[in-house]
């Protein structure tokens, strides 16, 4: 062998050793290309366990522990903790229809800051996935509608504590184009000429039963059903969310999408086109917000639904295109 | 070496079993149960009445059309690729070796919208298809090519592998008796791996037929010419829950009859497993 290298008594019993004899010729001394076998699978193995240990480090780091007494202003300024979504004193569970997805981050840090000692985690989905989690176990403190619907259900099943269902807000329907506008859609009834792609949400998701009445009351009014007939057939695609057909028409997959106002309002300039539909023709979607039987924090709930309904958290909501509750 | 008690040898053993029994009621349970739950969730007479439903019907209708198609998609042309990439040594076969492997470990819900910024309207590659008004995003097409994308590694890595494992003699050996290519092929190579192949092939159809994340990224959710019925399944289980629950039977019903199905080949089709 060429390169052998003049080497010390190894240790045969040691670990290094017995993990990487097989690679090792059992006789004689260790040649060079044996060394880089062994430093090769050393390297490797080791680069794995620093990924692991760090993996859990980090696992530990950041996994919240309920906040129970921090000093007053320093809540919001060290940033948004890691969120928390099963029972623990202190932080609330908000299960938020998906629409409120924007207007979240900004009445969390404001809250927060208003009440030092509380926390806020807020699962956004579709209002109808929420509602059948909370009908199979899961658990919140505060549950934010966007389906009168599907509040009176979860109402008569007994989940919400009597007497907190309030109106939170409410909200238009409206028509969003790509920037760019692709199939040139200068009116509704473009939406009927063939090879027009249009994303709705799917007729669970509250926005999605909004969206067919709204078409419904448009083919009353004004256009006739075969208008309806041929909108319809130029849907491609369900979505589960009312975020997913915003964010489908942002990248000009689609010609145009079916979203609430609010979406329109609160994009940054120049992402959407929109066509309004008269008010006449439009579906008018009441939020509505209210306190879960299985809530342990039941005082920093009712605060929190306080402070939505009271001015400041109406103005953000107004901030992200939301109408009042009534 | 203390020499051990014939009791405390029983004892030693007993406990083994009853560790062993033990674990394999734990594994057994775990995976069990929840597909019994689903079947103790339903009526039958309720199961058989929603079967009718239009959602279900179209779902099942679709997701087997599109299954079908990727998989032999995915045989037909993994299979001679398979082959090449094993006997043969090119440059960048190593990243080629990787890159098949990419899709087991990339969510596929990732794979949904690369696929989507590459073959959208928009996409890099999407918007020269459109001018020749092409579109691939939101069809049955969509949901085919996710469907590959994501299920055709597992048929790809059991093909290579087996045919790396496969002994030159024998091929060597038919074609000095003088058979051709293709009947070396059929005759000698591919009996010799059916078993493996078909293996792979059946990993593959269970993954497409479950392929959740990039189809509803790629191809969208419309019932009848995208909704597959793991689609169908999620957007079910939030209104009608028995729509939801039927279409899973369903899919577990499918699942098992194609494993019963493939152990019944291999036993009947002979050593070479």
């Amino acid at each position: 062998m060429y390169f052998t290298t003049k080497l010390k008594k190894i240790n045969k019993h040691s670990v290094p050793y017995r993990l990487f004899s097989h690679y090792i010729q059992l006789k004689g001394r260790i040649t060079k290309m044996e060394r880089l076998f062994i430093s090769r699978k050393a390297l490797l193995v080791s680069i794995a366990c620093t990924l692991l240990l760090a993996t859990v480090f980090f696992a530990g780091c950041t996994s919240s522990t309920p906040q129970t007494s921090t000093p007053a202003a320093t809540v919001a300024a060290t940033g948004t903790p890691k969120p928390v979504y099963t029972a623990s004193p202190g932080n609330l569970v908000i299960f938020t229809a998906a629409s409120l997805s924007g207007a979240s981050t900004t009445i969390g840090s404001s809250f927060t800051a208003a009440n030092p000692g509380t926390t806020v985690s807020f699962d956004l989905d579709g209002t109808q996935a929420l509602k059948t989690q909370v009908e199979n176990g899961a658990y919140a403190d505060v549950f934010i509608s966007a389906s009168n619907s599907y509040t009176n259900t979860l109402l008569s099943e007994g989940y919400f504590v009597n007497g907190t269902v309030k109106k939170l807000a409410t909200n238009y329907v409206i028509l969003i184009l790509p920037a760019s506008n692709p199939a040139n859609i200068q009116s509704l009834a473009d939406l009927a000429k063939p090879g027009v792609k249009i994303a709705m949400e799917a007729k669970q998701v509250p926005a999605g039963t909004a969206t067919l009445a709204v078409l419904a009351n448009l083919a009353n009014s004004t256009y006739n059903q075969a208008w309806e007939n041929a909108t319809l057939a130029n849907v491609v695609t369900y979505e589960t969310s009312e975020p997913a057909v915003a964010t489908k028409v942002s990248l000009g997959e689609v010609d145009a999408g079916f979203v609430y106002q609010s979406t329109a309002a609160a994009a940054a300039n120049g992402t959407y086109q929109s066509i309004a539909i008269p008010v006449k023709d439009n579906y008018l979607q009441t939020y509505t917000i209210g306190i879960l039987n299985e809530s342990i924090n039941k005082d920093a709930a009712a605060s929190f639904e306080q402070y939505m309904l009271s001015t400041a958290g109406q103005n953000i909501l107004k901030e992200y295109g939301f109408m009042g509750p009534s | 070496m203390t020499p051990v008690h014939p009791r405390q040898r029983r004892y030693h053993r007993t406990l083994t079993y009853l560790g062993a029994g033990i674990l394999i009621a734990a594994v057994t349970l775990y995976l069990a149960l929840p597909i019994l739950a689903l079947f103790l969730r339903i009526t039958p007479a309720m199961f058989f009445t929603t079967i009718h439903d239009s959602v279900v019907s179209s779902a099942l209708w679709l997701s087997l059309y599109t299954t079908t198609i990727t998989l032999a998609v995915v045989i037909i042309i993994g299979t001679p690729f398979a082959y090449f990439h094993s006997q043969y040594k090119y440059p960048g076969k190593v990243i080629v070796d990787t890159l098949i492997d990419l899709p087991l470990v990339l969510p596929p819900a990732v794979a949904g919208v690369a696929l989507l910024m590459l073959y959208g309207r928009a996409g890099v590659l999407g918007r020269y298809f459109n001018m020749f008004g092409i579109s691939i995003a939101f069809t049955t097409l969509a949901v085919i090519m996710a469907q590959i994308f994501v299920a055709s590694p597992f048929y790809l890595r059991q093909a290579k592998s087996l045919f790396e494992q496969l002994d030159p003699a024998y091929e060597q050996t038919a074609r000095t008796l003088g058979a051709s290519s293709l009947r070396t092929l059929t005759k000698v190579i591919l009996p010799m791996t059916a078993g493996g192949l078909v293996s792979g092939a059946v990993m593959t159809f269970g993954r497409a037929l479950g392929e959740f994340g990039a189809t509803i990224m790629f191809a969208g959710n419309l019932p009848g010419v995208t909704q597959t019925m793991p689609l169908a399944v999620y957007v079910g289980i939030e209104s009608n829950v028995n729509v939801g629950l039927t279409i899973s039977i369903v899919l577990v019903i499918i699942s098992f009859g194609i494993m019963i199905a493939v152990r019944l080949i291999q036993k009947r089709g002979g050593e070479h497993a």
